[in-house]
């Protein structure tokens, strides 16, 4: 009331006015909120529609897809009789009963460990994995990207640089990819169970031996390990791994400052016995009989 | 400790940064206890560096130990300029089972042989790789330590990466490198870069590859969507080029490279152009690609559908071949048919 007295005093012309104005703006905005609705509404059954098309071409697709196929179906069919050579059909249901078949041995042979195929660029490149494991556990997976188009060739790989995989390549790949396969996965296998017997004699035999040197293909490896006795003698031991397919050493030396504890029968017994065992049990073996500290 | 040592010694205090040079010297061993808590926190840098050559005086310290600092903060931080890769070829089985040791004693006895004044330090790094620096000299001069050359080589590998190497000592570092390796030569593998990590990455396929398999997992959390009535209608589209990026250039960080030259001779072959048709020389033309990160670069170019799947060999062959600098030339009259060709 007070602010209509303030513009009762300016005078009551002028409040109308405003009033008018005001009563003006709120008609526009009521105006405006019901074009939106409505343009909402639109938006909304345009949306519905678009749906509604989407959905109806989706179903068209299917029902064309599962035509084309029923008629290829019916076509083949219908055309094998007419042929007059029902061999050839029966050659080719053959093939594909053999595809199937080799198929199955690959799935089989990949869930066993051994090495996995895909086809890849339609056909033209086919993808090798090749999985390793040592002792029952599996290890990492290496991969083999082959080009088929003209000769065989290998275009994409992760396997470690020091695998020889082109001498591999040039020996065999050609000719027999399966025996190239075979020597591949021997060599990648020997590696990964080498660095995972060095990686168990770091992690179970802790503090008791010490991995002096590796180099990066685990082929030789140095450890030293403590003698327990009147004196503490420290036992240096190098392996050499001199067949690359392979995850036992092929020479084992024994170095110390104590030549008569190496003269003993029980290190040249274990020297044979380090060749045909894991280094890491038959380190922890010793360990047990506390052979060593 | 001569003039040089003292320039040298000045060199690597200015690059290494304040924060690094505590740990840096008390690596490098050769100053006390008492004496590395000396320095620490001296401020400025030039009045710790003037202590530091007065210790070194102390301990008489030599061109060999200052040396060793360099070469301990430049394999820690081996961003010094480009890296050159080359490979080395025909193997013999010896490669194969090299020892450090032995390679250590060759490399440096054919070095010697081929020219007298020559420094060289051998160094096993962490990560098995194996670092020489080489300072040169000639007949009249001694060994400048200010411009050494570095080496990076794994053993039991034909990669060898280089920086900081003259057209003139090339042959000798060269010679000697295939002959303590146990290979018969060695080629450019025409692959450079800034960073040596992704060199190394790139050549050895250590970078995270995607490969095809018949059970692919997904590439990444499909970040879910806030509403659920929303549906990417182009979700396969997406992954499919997600992948098809990935499998070109690796997934998640790929190496990083800076840049990628193509070189092309072409001949031209119009009707009716005679002037241009008859010309012996190809016309020559140089396409280089540069970017921070070249390859991440190449694969947003796939996610985004800038670049078109299955990419272009010419694209693939980076990662495929592991090189960046490819000679593109024009084989035969007939068909204008490209060909990735080796260089020469």
């Amino acid at each position: 009331m007070e602010e209509a007295r303030a513009f009762l005093k300016e005078g009551v012309l002028r409040h109308l006015s405003m009033l008018e104005e005001e009563s003006v703006l709120l008609a526009t905005r009521q105006k405006e909120a019901l074009q939106q609705q409505t343009r909402v509404e639109e938006l909304r059954s345009k949306l519905e529609k678009l749906r509604a098309q989407r959905d109806q071409l989706r179903a068209k697709v299917k029902t064309t897809v599962s035509l084309q196929q029923l008629t290829s179906v019916v076509d083949q069919e219908n055309v094998e009789p007419q042929e007059e050579s029902r061999e050839e059909s029966l050659q080719l249901f053959q093939l594909k009963a053999r595809l199937t078949q080799v198929k199955d041995l690959l799935r089989a042979h990949h869930l066993i460990g051994g090495y996995d195929v895909v086809e890849t660029r339609r056909g033209k490149g086919v993808c090798f994995s090749l999985a390793t494991a040592f002792e029952g556990r599996y290890l990492e997976t290496y991969n083999l990207e082959v080009d088929l188009a003209r000769t065989i060739r290998i275009c994409r790989h992760n396997v470690p640089p020091f695998i020889p995989l082109e001498k591999l390549a040039q020996q065999n790949l050609q000719e027999d990819i399966k025996a190239f396969l075979v020597t591949l996965s021997q060599h990648l296998n020997a590696f990964a169970g080498r660095q995972e017997q060095v990686r168990l004699v770091k992690e179970l035999l802790q503090g008791s031996v010490l991995v002096m040197e590796t180099n990066s293909l685990y082929s030789i490896v140095v450890l030293m390990c403590t003698v327990p006795g009147q004196k503490e003698t420290e036992v240096l031991l190098t392996l050499e791994y001199g067949d690359p397919t392979q995850y036992l050493p092929t020479r084992v030396t024994f170095e110390s400052e104590d030549k008569t504890l190496l003269e003993s029968p029980q290190w040249k017994e274990s020297q044979s016995l380090l060749q045909q065992t894991p280094v890491h049990t038959a380190l922890l073996a010793w360990k047990k009989e506390r052979r060593i500290c | 400790m001569d003039a040089a040592a003292e320039a040298l010694l000045r060199q690597t205090v200015r690059r290494i940064p304040s924060s690094k040079l505590n740990g840096v010297l008390g690596r490098w061993g050769c100053l006390s206890e008492a004496q590395l808590g000396s320095l620490e926190s001296m401020q400025p840098k030039w009045l710790l560096c003037d202590n530091l050559i007065s210790l070194c005086r102390e301990n008489d310290l030599s061109m060999k130990h200052v040396a060793e600092v360099e070469m301990l903060y430049c394999i820690e931080n081996p961003k010094r300029g480009m890296w050159y890769a080359y490979q080395m070829v025909e193997t013999d089985d010896e490669a194969q089972s090299l020892e450090l040791m032995h390679f250590r004693e060759r490399f440096k006895a054919h070095l010697k042989d081929l020219i007298g004044h020559v420094s060289i330090k051998l160094k096993r790094h962490q990560d098995e790789s194996v670092w020489i620096r080489i300072a040169w000299g000639d007949n009249f001069n001694r060994p400048n330590h200010l411009k050494p050359t570095y080496v990076m080589h794994h053993l039991q590998t034909p990669y060898v990466f280089v920086s900081g190497l003259t057209n003139k000592h090339k042959p000798l570092l060269f010679q000697a490198l295939v002959l303590a390796a146990g290979y018969s030569s060695i080629k450019n593998a025409h692959l450079n870069g800034r960073c040596i990590t992704a060199l190394r990455d790139l050549l050895m396929r250590q970078y995270k590859q995607v490969f095809p398999s018949s059970c692919p997992k997904p590439l990444k959390e499909s970040n879910p969507l806030p509403n659920p009535n929303i549906e990417n209608e182009h979700a396969k589209l997406v992954e499919h080029k997600q992948r098809a990026a990935a499998e070109a250039f690796g997934y998640e960080d790929p190496p990083k490279l800076e840049r990628a030259t193509y070189k092309l001779e072409t001949k031209y072959r119009e009707h009716g152009n005679e002037s241009l048709n008859g010309r012996d020389e190809p016309f020559r033309g140089v396409v280089k690609f540069t970017s921070s990160n070249l390859l991440e670069s190449l694969k947003y170019c796939i996610t985004s559908g800038m670049a078109s799947t299955p990419l272009t060999p010419l694209l693939s062959s980076i990662t495929q071949k592991g090189r960046n600098y490819f000679v593109i030339r024009d084989k035969g009259p007939s068909i204008a048919s490209d060909t990735l060709g080796p260089d020469h």
